[in-house]
C-alpha cells in the first residue's frame, strides 16, 4: 500500500514538470502572442506553485498538520512561539509568491495590451508575421 | 532554424535540471537544506515577540511581517515594477478617448435583473476587499490582496452595465491616476514617516524603520486604542490597496475603450486603418 502522501507528492512534482514542458512548448513554438501569453501564465503560476512546495513543512506525525504561518493567541509565552515556529510552514516563499502574483497580473495586462495594439496596427498577432515588417 | 535549435536545448536543460531536483528529493537529499529552514525559524520567532523588543514587528501574520518589513524594500521595488506596467500601458494608450454614447446609458449592458444583483454585490466586494486590506497584518491578506479583489468592482461594472455608466460615476482615467498616486505617495511617506519624526525630534532613526530600535528609540506605535495596528505595516496595507485598485482599474478602463474609436483616432494620426 503507497503512502498517500508520497502519491500526493508524486502526482503535484510530476504535474509539474509536465506544466513546464507544456509552458516551454507554448513560449518557443506557438506563434500566436496571445498564446504565447497564456504559456508564460501557465509559467508563472507553476513557478510560485514550486516555491510554494520547498516553503512546505512535511506532516510530522499524522495528528499533528503544519500550521499557517499566522499567530492565533495574542498573549504567548517564551514557549508558544518556539512551538509556533516549529509547528509552521515556511513563510518567506509565500511573501515571494504573494508580491509576484500581483506583479505577474500587472505584466501581463502590459502584455495582453501590447499585443491588442500589435494587431490594430499590423492585423496579426502571428509573430513570423510582425518580423517580416520593415519600418 | 536556428531559434528552433536553442528552444530545444533550453527545455531539454531545463526539464533535465527539474527532474534532477526532484529525484535528488527522492533519493532522500534534503532540498532545500535544513539550515534554509533557519531563516523562516527566526522570522516565525521574531514576527510577533514580546519578549523581543529589537527585533519584533508586533503583528501575528508573519507573512506580511516580511512583506512590509523584514524585506519591505524588496516590497517597495516590486511596487515599483508595477507602477511601470501600468505607466506602459497608459504610454502605449496615449490620446485614445471614448466616444459620447448614442443612446441613453440605461439601454446599454445586461437585463435589469444582473444590474440589480451587480449594485448589491458591489457593496458587498468593496466591503470584503477592505478588510482584506486592512486585516493584512493580522489574517492572511494585505494590500495587494485587497486592491485586487476591489479592482473586480469597476470590471464587474464594465461588463455588465457600460464604460459610459462608469464614467457618469467618476472613475475615469485621470481619476484613477490621481488615487494611485495618492497611493503611491502615501507608500513612499509611509516608508520615511520614522525618518521624519527622528530628524524633527533631534533621535537616530532609519528609512523603512517601523517599530523602536535601542539605537533608534522612535518609532510608530504597535497597539492604537487597543487594537494591533503593527505600526507602519497599516499605512502600507491601505495605500498600497489603493494603488493596486486604481492601477488595475486604469487598465481595465483602457482595454474596454470601443474598437471604433481607436480606429478614429488612429485615423487621425495619419496611419491607413
Amino acid at each position: 500500500m503507497i503512502d498517500p502522501i508520497t502519491y500526493f507528492y508524486t502526482v503535484l512534482l510530476l504535474s509539474m514538470a509536465v506544466n513546464l514542458g507544456i509552458s516551454l512548448y507554448g513560449i518557443f513554438y506557438k506563434p500566436s502572442l496571445i498564446k504565447k501569453i497564456i504559456s508564460l501564465t501557465i509559467f508563472s503560476d507553476t513557478a510560485n506553485t514550486f516555491a510554494i512546495i520547498v516553503g512546505y513543512i512535511r506532516w510530522k506525525a499524522a495528528t499533528q498538520p503544519p500550521q499557517p504561518p499566522v499567530l492565533t493567541n495574542l498573549n504567548p509565552t517564551e514557549k508558544d512561539l518556539v512551538t509556533f515556529a516549529s509547528m509552521s510552514v515556511d513563510p518567506l516563499p509565500q511573501a515571494l509568491v504573494l508580491t509576484a502574483i500581483v506583479i505577474g497580473l500587472a505584466v501581463t495586462l502590459f502584455l495582453v495590451f501590447l499585443t491588442l495594439q500589435a494587431y490594430r496596427l499590423y492585423k496579426t498577432t502571428d509573430v513570423r508575421e510582425i518580423a517580416k515588417l520593415r519600418g | 532554424m536556428m531559434s528552433r535549435v536553442v528552444g530545444v536545448i533550453v527545455i531539454t536543460l531545463f526539464i533535465t535540471v527539474f527532474s534532477l531536483v526532484i529525484a535528488l528529493g527522492g533519493l532522500g537529499y534534503v532540498l532545500p537544506p535544513e539550515s534554509v529552514r533557519e531563516l523562516a525559524r527566526q522570522y516565525l520567532l521574531i514576527a510577533y515577540n514580546p519578549f523581543n523588543k529589537t527585533f519584533t514587528v508586533f503583528s501575528p501574520e508573519v507573512v506580511t511581517s516580511i512583506v512590509w518589513d523584514f524585506r519591505g524594500l524588496d516590497t517597495l521595488f516590486e511596487t515599483v515594477v508595477f507602477y511601470l506596467a501600468i505607466i506602459g500601458s497608459v504610454a502605449l494608450a496615449r490620446g485614445f478617448k471614448s466616444s459620447k454614447p448614442e443612446k441613453d446609458i440605461s439601454q446599454y449592458g445586461l437585463s435589469p435583473i444582473v444590474k440589480t444583483v451587480t449594485r448589491v454585490t458591489v457593496g458587498m466586494i468593496l466591503a470584503v476587499a477592505t478588510s482584506i486590506a486592512l486585516h493584512g497584518h493580522l489574517t492572511p491578506g494585505g494590500g495587494f490582496q485587497g486592491g485586487a479583489t476591489a479592482a473586480v468592482v469597476p470590471l464587474l461594472v464594465l461588463v455588465i452595465f457600460s464604460r459610459y455608466y462608469l464614467e457618469t460615476r467618476g472613475v475615469s482615467k485621470n481619476a484613477m491616476l490621481a488615487i494611485r498616486s495618492f497611493g503611491l505617495i502615501g507608500i513612499g511617506l509611509t516608508a520615511f514617516i520614522v525618518l521624519i519624526i527622528g530628524l524633527m525630534s533631534g533621535m537616530n532613526a532609519y528609512v523603512f524603520q517601523n517599530q523602536p530600535k535601542p539605537d533608534a528609540p522612535v518609532g510608530l506605535p504597535a497597539l492604537f486604542d487597543g487594537q494591533i495596528i503593527s505600526g507602519t505595516l497599516w499605512f502600507f496595507n491601505l495605500f498600497e490597496m489603493f494603488a493596486v485598485a486604481a492601477g488595475f482599474t486604469i487598465v481595465f478602463l483602457l482595454l474596454s475603450i470601443p474598437e471604433r474609436d481607436v480606429f478614429k483616432y488612429l485615423k487621425e494620426e495619419g496611419g491607413e486603418y
